[in-house]
């Protein structure tokens, strides 16, 4: 399309954005949004996010927006480590070569370092989201990937086992072993403790081998159990961070179980991180459809004059899986439903859905928006919660356990396996607007999706033609996070013929038929993201501590008082609680009417 | 769906279709139940007495009540009486015993061996009573001056009879329980006595029954107050209804147009008069209302506050043919766009009415008609298709035409720009298209929405935002469907964004096929339900936007824009639209 551009993920696209982005360590990818551009520009700016113009001056000094943007920024009072100053000046030098000559010579590389690399995690989505973009060429043009780890393991043994798990895209196959070779080729393995500074100083040391005297970016995925986050992050930011570049560390949930313990973990991660440097990652903010959302409602006028309480009746967030725990309770059973989707996957879709027109696409402008939304809301209360847990079910001569069946689950857990909730968020826009989220395991089904339902036609000329039901007549849209992603609205249309009769007809966007191409798995995104300092779907402290505060009241009440789930069997719609709960709103789940 | 329901089957739930649209009752044996169910509704007023009484507010002809020779006998009635408009004396009496099939229509084409009776209207009857649309008793009578047997008539009908797609089980059957009710009655337009020996004819067939009689006139304009005459006079149901469906063209401007009005309402009555426009019968023309006002998430849209402007597109892929007589008297102003799509226009912009009644339809259509200027010659590009040649083969000019004048100006194509001086449309332009002999062959109306105030997203867009608003299409023909284009994040890696489509394909949500204009028309005219039909204040109304235009053009002898036969036509319509900071949606 012609007034589109089409920033792939291609080499030496708009030089124009080179020379305003800091980024200059990629040498792909980095104009893939061109609005990214800005937030790097920006967060240099200690003072006024509001001056684009001098960002000459702001490229000297920034190193990939490492500079904590201050302006907006409450949770900014972490003192800045050293290594931080010392990169900032060493880094200028080079930024500023980029700028003026477009000299790539010194092309500064990045070294991903995959700690819990024999994880699955590990294995099933970052090696094949790091090889997928470094397929589509979106990675810069020198990188090492290490793996680390406790186990023993030579680099050979660890590329075997990458390779397993790597495919390529369906679109494009060719030269995909070529690829894949190549890819491994830059994977190597390193073995040693997760809190030994010494083994991340042996780290460090290879680490500079493969560099080569290239300013050095290093980011690190922790892919880790929570309780060893902190001797990780202390080991690696002491002994292996970049004396040149940046230094990033994307983070895994779970981030604490509460508001306090996680205020705790974000406190010893800035004893060693800036704001900036966590990647705190929720692989839900990079779904496609998620990405999607803002762009619907800010590029559409069609849909921005509906999306208040004047015409939006009630928002639902539903996740549901059609899995158990499958003998790995040992987590889950610790943390359970609410704290493992509610909190943080559906919140986070909520607070995208619902928050004001930010400033500007930045991360920052982003993020404070939907800090506000989040701060705007009521905590969770007991009664607008029904918690459920699956119990075993016998079908068709196969049985399927109950959660309390999974070995790793202790007999008389309580953890919720399910759970409906109905949140409120008191402000202009929302002002008594329900919005209802639905997540749980062993359901019927398997899928995400965000449905908004409005409210019903004033006056309606043909309620007669509708039947008694105008629940059943209201529009809906639908935006189906997965499987088979679409966005359809569901309007009422007459149905062809003779005479006047109503139904409901979808305006729909599959996907599947409009396009072609595969959509890539979030964790590409997020790694690319990461990769490019671009923050806007990561977690920032504030955010993570307005979301906890809406929970962890009402998760306290449900532990204390031993509130007992609502039974329901393995493979069924869930409890019939989760109906009840709706329909003191007024609300009918849009996923169980059909 | 349970809140659903068909009109055409004789389940039950028909009532619900009788209430919203308070069809008259009487017509078929399928209305019967219903419309005894229907008395509850009553008190929401009847469409007869409604408006009867609106248009004696309304109309611009001020016509009294009772025509001389309405046999409607509606003047009398008051409005606590059954409101049966077209009972005669036997009308209490048939409608307090529904259950016994007393009464009879009797469908009279006149110009029965025309091209229109036989291509659209037999077998539009036909596609009815397959459909178990029509009356348990009804008779078809074709009357033209050629000599034809009944035999003779029923053989020509048949050839052009097709059964629906879906179910074409017992065509054969059905078809010759169909032609078995058809007859054939020779006679001049003219003549009072030709028409007395039809009455005799389908007295005849009625016996016995509470006789209602429709009359399709399908002949040339200049015959149609002398076959209204001689029918109403020697043929028209002595205690039943009887209506009358009228072709276009209903003039040639407002003075032609109001004398005809005028004549034919010496004969009848506002309501005997069905004036067929066939765009309104169209389904998605008849889905617009249906969109606008049964879902929530367009009505607050539909103003100048978010639509930038609206364009009806109109496009045949072929020219006259060697049938340029008629047209070359008109031309496409008068054929297409005085008509069709002003029609839709007043359709896709008039006010929420009262209700849906046919008067309070057709209320708020001549509001909106009146809130319009007139058409002015600046907003106005004619065209005119000359001959051209492509791959080998050569296509006529509109002149080659030897039905046409050699110097013929009329034109061929017109695109103009009308606007409507109300609060919800001020500014707004809308942007009528129409052709013949074209690359393309459709109808359908864009609506084009203004720019995101603010897009965060302009930067994806790259410098022309008017290809980043959205728009919604209702494709009219072919391939009927309803699309939403919005701006959608290309899926992949990065921020690219494009146009997508929510999309209502018909063919792939309703696979049964949709029915042909005539049938809905034809089904209402019997049913007495007005809502698709033109009223004569609407009629005066369209006429008074064009006639001042036509004048003009004509006397001026405006030379069209010449441009070759299956071409995009002229290029002044895109001088025209960038007038207005437009560009027509479909090019």
């Amino acid at each position: 399309m012609p007034t589109l551009y089409s920033p792939n993920c291609s080499y030496s696209v708009y030089y124009s954005r080179l020379a305003t982005s800091s980024s200059s360590s990629l040498s792909g990818c980095q104009h893939r949004i061109t609005v990214s551009s800005i937030p790097k520009r920006l967060h240099s700016q200690n003072v006024s996010f509001e001056s684009p113009r001098n960002h000459r001056r702001n490229v000297v000094r920034m190193q990939g927006g490492e500079v904590a943007a201050t302006a907006s920024l409450p949770a900014n009072e972490t003192p800045m480590t050293t290594f931080k100053d010392e990169l900032l000046k060493i880094k200028s030098s080079e930024e500023f070569k980029d700028v003026a000559g477009f000299d790539f010579k010194e092309e500064p590389t990045v070294s991903i370092t995959v700690v819990g690399a024999s994880g699955d995690l590990a294995k099933k989505k970052i090696f094949p989201a790091l090889f997928a973009l470094y397929y589509e060429d979106c990675l810069p043009k020198h990188f090492t990937v290490f793996g680390y780890a406790r186990s023993k393991m030579t680099d050979a043994e660890f590329r075997d086992m990458v390779n397993k798990t790597l495919t390529c895209r369906i679109d494009k196959r060719e030269n995909c072993s070529e690829k894949m070779d190549q890819f491994l080729k830059r994977c190597f393995y390193h073995s040693g403790q997760y809190d030994s500074e010494e083994n991340f100083a042996d780290l460090d040391k290879k680490l500079k081998e493969h560099e080569g005297g290239r300013v050095s970016n290093r980011l690190y995925y922790l892919s880790i159990p929570p309780n060893i986050f902190i001797d990780a992050v202390r080991c690696a930011s002491s002994s292996a961070s970049s004396t040149n570049g940046w230094t990033r560390v994307i983070v895994e949930k779970p981030f604490g179980r509460d508001s306090e313990s996680s205020a705790a973990l974000t406190r010893e991660l800035k004893h060693y991180l800036e704001e900036d440097q966590i990647f705190r990652i929720d692989h839900y903010l990079g779904k496609e459809l998620v990405e999607n959302l803002s762009v619907l409602r800010f590029s559409n006028l069609i849909f921005e004059p509906l999306w208040s309480r004047q015409y939006i009746r009630n928002v639902q967030l539903i996740f549901s899986e059609d899995f158990g725990t499958e003998g790995r309770g040992g987590y889950f059973d610790h943390y359970g439903i609410i704290r493992d989707v509610l909190q943080n996957h559906l919140l986070q879709i909520l607070a995208l859905f619902a928050m004001e027109t930010p400033v500007r696409l930045d991360a920052e402008d982003i993020r404070n928006e939907k800090v506000k939304v989040l701060r705007s809301m009521k905590p969770l209360q007991l009664e607008d919660l029904v918690i459920g847990q699956y119990k075993s079910h016998t079908r068709g001569g196969i049985t399927y356990p109950s959660y309390t069946d999974d070995k790793t689950v202790p007999k008389g857990s309580l953890t919720p396996t399910f759970a409906a909730a109905a949140l409120f968020i008191d402000n202009a826009r929302w002002d008594g607007v329900p919005f209802l989220m639905k997540a749980g395991k062993a359901l019927h089904t398997k899928r995400a999706e965000i449905r908004v339902q409005f409210r019903h036609v004033p006056g309606n000329l043909y309620s007669k033609s509708l039947g008694t039901d105008l629940d059943q007549a209201t529009n809906e849209l639908v935006i189906r996070v997965q499987p088979d992603e679409a966005v359809y609205l569901k309007i009422n249309n007459k149905v062809p013929g003779l005479g006047m009769r109503l139904d409901n007809s979808h305006l729909n966007l599959h996907y599947a038929a409009r396009y072609s191409k595969e959509i890539p798995c979030a964790y590409e995104r997020l790694l690319l993201d990461a990769i490019e300092g671009e923050r806007r779907l990561f977690i920032r402290s504030d955010e993570l501590d307005a979301a906890w505060e809406l929970f962890t009241p009402v998760l306290k009440e449900v532990e204390d008082k031993k509130i007992i789930p609502e039974y329901y069997p393995y493979g069924s719609r869930g409890p019939v609680g989760a109906h009840y709960l709706a329909a003191r709103y007024n609300v009918r789940w849009g996923d169980l009417c059909i | 769906m349970a809140r659903c329901y068909s009109p055409c089957s004789s389940s039950p739930t028909t009532f619900l279709s009788l209430s919203s649209f308070k069809h008259e009752g009487l017509v078929s044996g399928r209305m019967r139940v219903p419309e005894r169910r229907n008395t509850t509704l009553i008190s929401h007023g009847y469409p007869s007495l409604r408006s009867r009484k609106q248009f004696e507010l309304k109309s611009s002809n001020g016509h009294p009540l009772n025509a001389v020779s309405s046999p409607d006998g509606l003047g009398g009635k008051s409005s606590t009486e059954e409101p049966v408009e077209n009972r005669g004396k036997d009308g209490p009496v048939v409608y307090s015993e529904p259950g016994k099939a007393k009464s009879t229509i009797s469908v009279t084409v006149v110009g029965a061996s025309g091209d229109l009776a036989k291509k659209k209207i037999f077998p539009a009857l036909f596609a009815l009573f397959y459909e178990d649309c029509l009356p348990e008793h009804f008779t078809i009578f074709g009357y033209a001056r050629s000599k034809m047997s009944d035999e003779e008539l029923r053989n020509m009908i048949s050839e052009t009879l097709t059964c629906r797609i879906d179910k074409s089980e017992n065509c054969s059957d059905k078809m010759d329980q169909f032609l078995q009710r058809c007859f054939y009655h020779s006679g001049l337009y003219g003549s009072e006595e030709n028409f007395s020996e039809l009455d005799k004819k389908l007295r005849e067939k009625e016996v016995g029954r509470l006789p209602n009689r429709l009359f399709y006139l399908s002949i040339p304009p200049n015959i149609f107050v002398d076959v209204v005459r001689c029918a109403i006079s020697r043929a028209s149901s002595a205690n039943g209804w009887t209506r009358v469906i009228v072709e276009k063209p209903f003039g040639r401007d407002l003075a032609s147009s109001g004398e005809l009005t005028r004549c034919l309402k010496q004969y009848l009555s506002e309501d005997q008069i069905f004036r067929i426009d066939h765009y309104l019968g169209k389904e998605l023309v008849e889905n617009l209302s249906v969109l606008r006002f049964s879902n929530l998430v367009f009505e607050p849209l539909w103003s100048r506050n978010y639509i930038r402007n609206v364009q009806l597109i109109f496009s045949e892929d072929f020219g006259t043919e060697g049938r340029g007589g008629y047209f070359d008297n008109y031309g496409i102003i008068r054929d297409i766009m005085q008509n069709h799509l002003l029609q839709i226009l007043a359709l896709f912009a008039m006010e929420t009415p009262v209700s849906l009644d046919a008067e309070d339809i057709r209320n708020e259509k001549v509001k909106v008609l009146r809130s319009m200027m007139p058409l002015q010659i600046d907003d106005l590009i004619v065209g005119q298709y000359k001959g051209h040649s492509a791959g080998g083969k050569s296509y006529p000019g509109y002149t080659d035409d030897p039905t046409v004048p050699n110097d013929s100006l009329t034109p061929t194509f017109a695109a103009a720009a009308l606007f409507i001086h109300n609060a919800r449309w001020d500014g707004v332009p809308f942007l009528m298209k129409a052709g013949k002999a074209l690359h393309t062959k459709g109808a359908e109306i864009r609506v084009q929405f203004r720019h995101v105030p603010g897009n965060l997203y302009k930067r994806n867009f790259g410098t022309d935002l008017d290809k980043a608003t959205n728009e919604l299409v209702l494709r009219v023909q072919p391939d009927e469907a309803i699309y939403l284009r919005i701006n959608n994040k290309v899926p992949g890696i990065g921020m690219r964004l494009d146009r997508s489509d929510l999309n209502l394909l018909y063919k792939t949500r309703y696979p049964k096929g949709i029915p042909d204009a005539y049938e809905r028309l034809l089904l209402d005219a019997m049913e007495g339900e007005r809502r698709l039909f033109i009223r004569s204040d609407e009629l005066d109304a369209a006429w008074a936007l064009f006639t001042p235009l036509l004048k003009e053009l004509e006397e001026r002898k405006i030379a069209p824009e010449l441009y070759p036969y299956g071409s995009r036509g002229p290029v002044g319509a895109h001088y025209l639209a960038a007038k207005y900071n437009v560009r027509w949606g479909d090019l």
